[in-house]
């Protein structure tokens, strides 16, 4: 049963890929929103109904399972709850009215398949069919990525975002076969019971993969080819499946990682410089996409200290608060972008022409800078608070991260929204894309529900966790961070001064610290190393073998001249010196008795001499 | 008998189109996809007769032809030689029915065509030493012509490069095979017998020396670095259909050959040098993958990526030949590699066919001359994105349960080997990636603006050959069955 979960969503791509070119805009995205809709109902149901796991034998050491978790069951529900409104602006925003066309088709199927794929991967209960569903993801992703496949650099962008996480996903090989080493198996029950050498290269490779599926360092600069996709897609990615899926795979299975005495060291590390680094790229970026995209790893890094410091569930409730307002900010953004003609801030300023759009978006930008009463401000609070529970500055530093989100996000909401004296719009957004900011908007309005201790509390008992204690000094220094992160933003963003990095270093900062471009560089050396193996190759490998002909050849040869010569010369000789002999015997014969008589006499002495000279010896 | 029939039907077939003059061009390619097609059949028939429960060897014939030198007719499978045999069989079909120019000569193309279908198929099916000895050797004359007469760019060397370097090889491997024979008291080319019998087992120099000729021999078929130079020239000058045989069928001899050979019969001395091979193995897979990455032109690109694919192959057979690790490792990683041969043969297959469709269109091989062709031929293109991302491993895909398994089980026994080897599972993908980048995305060039798509006989091959990939990578129990009947009596049988 709980197959159907992912099987449902991705049957219908594979029919809506099929059969949707010649639909026209409005069915093909009835359909595929129907599709998430069967997913997000198929979930329901299997929460409310209690599905238990289920297996699908490939063989006897090969066997895929799913079961529900209470993870799992938060992330069956927000997925396609997210994705719902994503896929119907993405039928409104990149497909063209009238016939949807292949491409159209295509995009709104791999939407559909992606969140399948992704409800399998949070339902796995092995490695194996985890690892199934997290290289399927990579895949939908590259294919949306390179959505616009017409322009080169869009393609290049998409593989370089599948082989940096692609570069993760072999922790998750190798984590399946250290599991099977020392068990035998490759569920998480045979992972739990894991100990030894065995067990750190498993936690090693897992704490890996998820790093670079979640963007957190050193894989964020990802996350940036990844803008070269559709905004809709964007939007999916980083609110509610590629990115998330590290950190659910984290928050999944926490209590085993965390029998490895240097996880949680690890996770705290990389999530706590993956916050600040994120925060301060964002804060230099003019692109809007790419400021997003570095908001989406520094608040990833906030949730895998939650993670690190013991509070999965926490990271959980930051998850969906977070997915909610960031897939909102994507949509705006794309708004914004084709309103002003660019992804650029610097020529936006679009209070005036999308006066409403500016509003809704305030709602989630707000949320992103962590604004009381707003869910993820109480979300963000108990990390600080959960992060207190280990150290206090940690606390403080969570809540520094905190002045920094409410930076970047005003500074985006400012440029993108700030109003300047330009012409109203042209042409206003579909109803369908403002439909789906509004509905994302209102989601994060209702999850301010989480201030209230009843709400919070049915949270915790459903997930089956308590929340960290709160303090109320702890809440205030929070505040007084977002406060002034709000008026530095607000300061950075007054009019006339320029968006663009100022300096130098400010531009490395913007592009993560040289990340990039550092890999940039990786891939320009492994082909460069590939060419010239394959010069090699053709050159000196091949070149053994070709020795070895001309050796053979030259052998041919030398026997053709001298070994033919000597073959034929020693016959040759041999009759020509029996010829000679004859010759010489024939001489013998003369006819003349006293010849005869003298060789006698001569044969005689000689077998006499022959005999005593036998005597004497 | 079911066996015989198999082997049989495209020899006959061979030979009546080589001898009966008046057929047409299309008349003789019927012929040549009835023959493939009754073989196929054969073999499927024998599949769903194949009791993975009951002996290792199975439809088993025997009729005796030089009793006093021990040969012997025999034939019979294992699961794995079986599974290889009928993926065999397909690609022989589909490699029948895809449109190529046969030059005028299309009756003895078929002829050539069928007849290297009849000698593979012994390779696989064989029981006795001589025999395999005999259609191995005689699969590199149906190649030597095949290249030779309809390749292009320089077709006479590249078939004379690949038949005497491949011709060294099995000459090594007749020595090794008289060494077998000797070995055994009284002297049998029965497999079944030196199987059993084990007859090396003592060690030394000797059973070391037959195992080096073995191995050698084997590894310029598969072909292991660095021994592997004649394959990318030979599939660069052959026809589509033709490179498609020769890596989906001939090389898979290699990697069968090191199963049924020095795995089976030799068992102790191969434990001895089985690290040594693991090497190897690794120095193919990543190797392999980094010369596949650097090249510009299509085909040879996907011929080292063979290499690199055949090293999964070998990794996994020295791993199940290790004297160290769990049994239940070594079977897996065996079965992987078994499964790695047939799902090699499909996708690579695949592959070359497409790049056969390519040639008939173009005439170029070089990647930099394509680009934007996904809009012009999107059967094309969906065909040859599924191929790509199966050979890449994408699960779902054929690939990743082969390559999964052999992983998985090489960690368990030389984790050493195993963490490097992951390499090559990046590379290929960035390889593949970069390959359908440059062929199908960004701007189309003027010069391919007439471009046409798939013709029917082209994309209902594809069409198989994928629905077979895509199979075994949601379904692949039915084939893991049989491949593990034969994997389990080799592993855990001594």
């Amino acid at each position: 049963m709980l197959w159907s979960l992912g099987g449902v969503p991705i049957g219908a791509a594979v029919l809506l890929y099929l059969g949707g070119a010649r639909l026209d805009r409005n069915a093909v995205t009835a359909a595929a929103a129907l599709a998430v809709t069967a997913a997000l109902g198929l979930a329901a149901l299997a929460l409310a109904g209690g599905w238990g796991a289920a297996s699908y034998r490939w063989s006897d050491a090969l066997v895929l399972t799913l079961a529900p978790s209470h993870a799992a069951a938060a992330f069956t529900l927000a997925v396609p709850l997210i994705a719902l409104p994503i896929a119907v602006y993405a039928g409104f925003h990149e497909l063209p009215p009238g016939a949807a066309g292949r491409s159209g088709a295509r995009l709104m199927a791999l939407i559909v398949a992606f969140v399948g794929a992704m409800q399998l991967l949070v339902l796995a209960d092995d490695l194996l069919t985890l690892l199934i569903a997290w290289e399927l993801i990579g895949a939908c992703s590259w294919a949306l990525i390179g959505y616009r496949w017409g322009e080169a650099e869009v393609t290049r962008e998409a593989l370089t975002a599948f082989l940096t996480t692609r570069c993760g996903d072999l922790g998750l090989y190798v984590a399946a076969a250290a599991v099977f080493a020392g068990s035998g198996g490759f569920s998480y029950a045979d992972l739990a019971a894991l100990d030894g050498p065995l067990l750190d290269v498993a936690v090693a490779g897992i704490v890996l993969a998820a790093a670079a599926k979640s963007a957190q360092l050193p894989f964020s600069a990802w996350l940036f080819a990844a803008m070269a996709g559709p905004v809709p897609v964007s939007a999916l990615l980083h609110a509610a499946t590629l990115v998330a899926a590290g950190l659910y795979l984290l928050v999944r299975l926490q209590p085993i990682l965390d029998g490895v005495a240097w996880f949680a060291p690890l996770v705290i590390a990389i999530g706590l410089a993956t916050a600040l680094a994120g925060a301060l790229t964002a804060i230099c970026q003019g692109h809007a996409k790419k400021l997003l995209a570095a908001s989406t790893s520094s608040q990833y890094g906030l949730m895998w200290l939650a993670v690190g410091v013991g509070f999965p569930a926490v990271a959980l409730v930051h998850f969906v608060a977070h997915a909610f307002m960031k897939a909102g900010l994507f949509l705006s953004a794309g708004l914004a972008a084709r309103e002003s003609g660019g992804h650029e801030l610097a020529g936006m300023r679009l209070g005036r022409r999308l006066p409403g759009v500016g509003a809704t978006t305030l709602v989630s930008s707000l949320a992103l800078a962590g604004m009381i009463p707003l869910g993820s401000a109480w979300s963000k609070e108990q990390i600080a608070s959960a992060a207190g529970q280990q150290a206090l500055w940690l606390a403080l530093t969570v809540a520094l991260a905190g002045g920094l989100s409410a930076l970047y996000a005003t500074r985006f909401q400012r440029l993108a929204y700030g109003r300047t004296d330009r012409l109203p719009a042209s042409t206003p957004p579909s109803r369908g894309e403002i439909a789906a900011l509004r509905s994302l908007a209102a989601g994060t309005l209702l999850l301010s529900v989480l201030w209230w201790p009843p709400a919070r509390q049915a949270v915790a008992g459903w997930l089956a966790t308590r929340w960290p204690p709160s303090h109320t000094w702890l809440l205030l220094v929070s505040l007084a961070l977002v406060l002034a992160g709000i008026g530095a933003g607000w300061w950075l963003t007054r009019p006339g001064r320029r968006v663009e990095p100022a300096s130098a270093g400010q531009a490395i900062v913007a592009e993560w610290f040289g990340l990039s471009a550092l890999l940039e560089r990786v891939a320009v050396a492994v082909a460069a190393l590939a060419r010239r193996l394959a010069r090699f190759d053709d050159a000196g490998v091949d070149a053994g073998l070709h020795a070895t002909a001309r050796v053979a050849d030259g052998l041919a040869r030398f026997n053709a001249r001298r070994g033919e010569a000597f073959a034929e010369g020693l016959p040759d000789s041999l009759s020509r010196l029996a010829d000679w002999g004859g010759a010489w015997a024939r001489r013998a014969q003369s006819g003349q008795t006293h010849h005869y008589y003298s060789t006698i006499v001569i044969g005689v002495v000689l077998i006499l001499s022959l005999l005593v000279i036998g005597v004497l010896l | 008998m079911i066996l015989s029939i198999a082997l049989a039907v495209p020899l006959l077939g061979a030979l009546a189109l080589a001898g009966y003059p008046r057929w047409s061009a299309v008349q003789a390619r019927r012929i040549a996809v009835g023959a493939a097609g009754v073989s196929l059949a054969a073999l499927i028939v024998a599949w769903l007769g194949f009791d993975p429960r009951g002996a290792q060897f199975q439809h088993v014939v025997e009729l005796p032809w030089v009793p006093s030198l021990g040969v012997a007719y025999r034939l019979g499978v294992d699961g794995i030689a079986l599974a290889v045999a009928t993926m065999s069989a397909l690609l022989f079909t589909a490699a029948a029915i895809y449109p190529v120019d046969t030059r005028g000569e299309p009756r003895s193309y078929y002829a050539w065509l069928l007849f290297m279908q009849g000698v593979s198929l012994g390779v696989f099916l064989t029981l006795d030493l001589l025999l395999f000895y005999v259609f191995f050797d005689l699969s590199l004359v149906g190649m030597f012509f095949l290249i030779g007469r309809w390749g292009h760019g320089q077709p006479q060397l590249s078939a004379l490069k690949f038949f005497l370097y491949t011709f060294a090889g099995s000459l090594l491997l007749l020595l090794a095979i008289i060494g077998l024979y000797l070995s055994l008291e009284p002297h049998s080319f029965d497999m079944r017998v030196l199987i059993e019998q084990q007859p090396l087992a003592g060690g030394g120099l000797y059973a070391g020396l037959v195992f080096l000729a073995l191995m050698l021999g084997l590894a310029i078929k598969t072909p292991l670095v660095p021994l592997h130079t004649w394959l990318p020239q030979a599939h660069v000058d052959a026809p589509g259909p033709v490179s498609a045989i020769l890596a989906g069928v001939l090389l898979k001899m290699g990697v069968y050959g090191m199963i049924r050979l020095p795995l089976s019969m030799m068992a102790e001395t191969f434990a001895r040098y089985a690290p040594w091979v693991g090497a190897l193995a690794l120095l193919a897979i990543v190797y392999g993958a980094l010369v596949a990455l650097g090249q510009g032109n299509l085909k040879r690109r996907i011929a080292y990526t063979s290499v690199n694919h055949m090293g999964y192959g070998v990794l996994g057979i020295a791993v199940a030949a290790s004297a160290l690790g769990d049994p239940a490792a070594r079977q897996l990683a065996l079965t992987g590699a078994s499964l790695q041969m047939v799902v090699h043969g499909l996708i690579t297959g695949a592959l070359f066919l497409i790049s056969g469709s390519l040639w008939q269109r173009t005439g170029d091989y070089e990647l930099a001359h394509y680009g934007g062709l996904a809009h012009q031929a999107p059967l094309l293109t969906g065909f040859t994105v599924l191929a790509a991302f199966a050979s890449l491993g994408m699960p779902g895909l054929a690939g990743f349960v082969a390559e999964f398994q052999v992983f998985a089980g090489a960690f368990a026994v030389y984790p050493w080997l195993a963490v490097p080897a992951l390499a090559g599972i990046l590379i290929t993908a960035a390889l593949f990636l970069d390959m359908l980048r440059r062929l199908f995305f960004g701007h189309l060039p003027a010069s391919l603006a007439t471009f046409s798509d798939l013709a029917r006989a082209e994309w209902l091959v594809l069409g198989v050959l994928s629905l077979g990939i895509v199979t075994i990578g949601v379904y692949p129990s039915f084939v893991l069955t049989l491949l593990e009947s034969a994997s389990s009596a080799l592993v855990g049988g001594r």
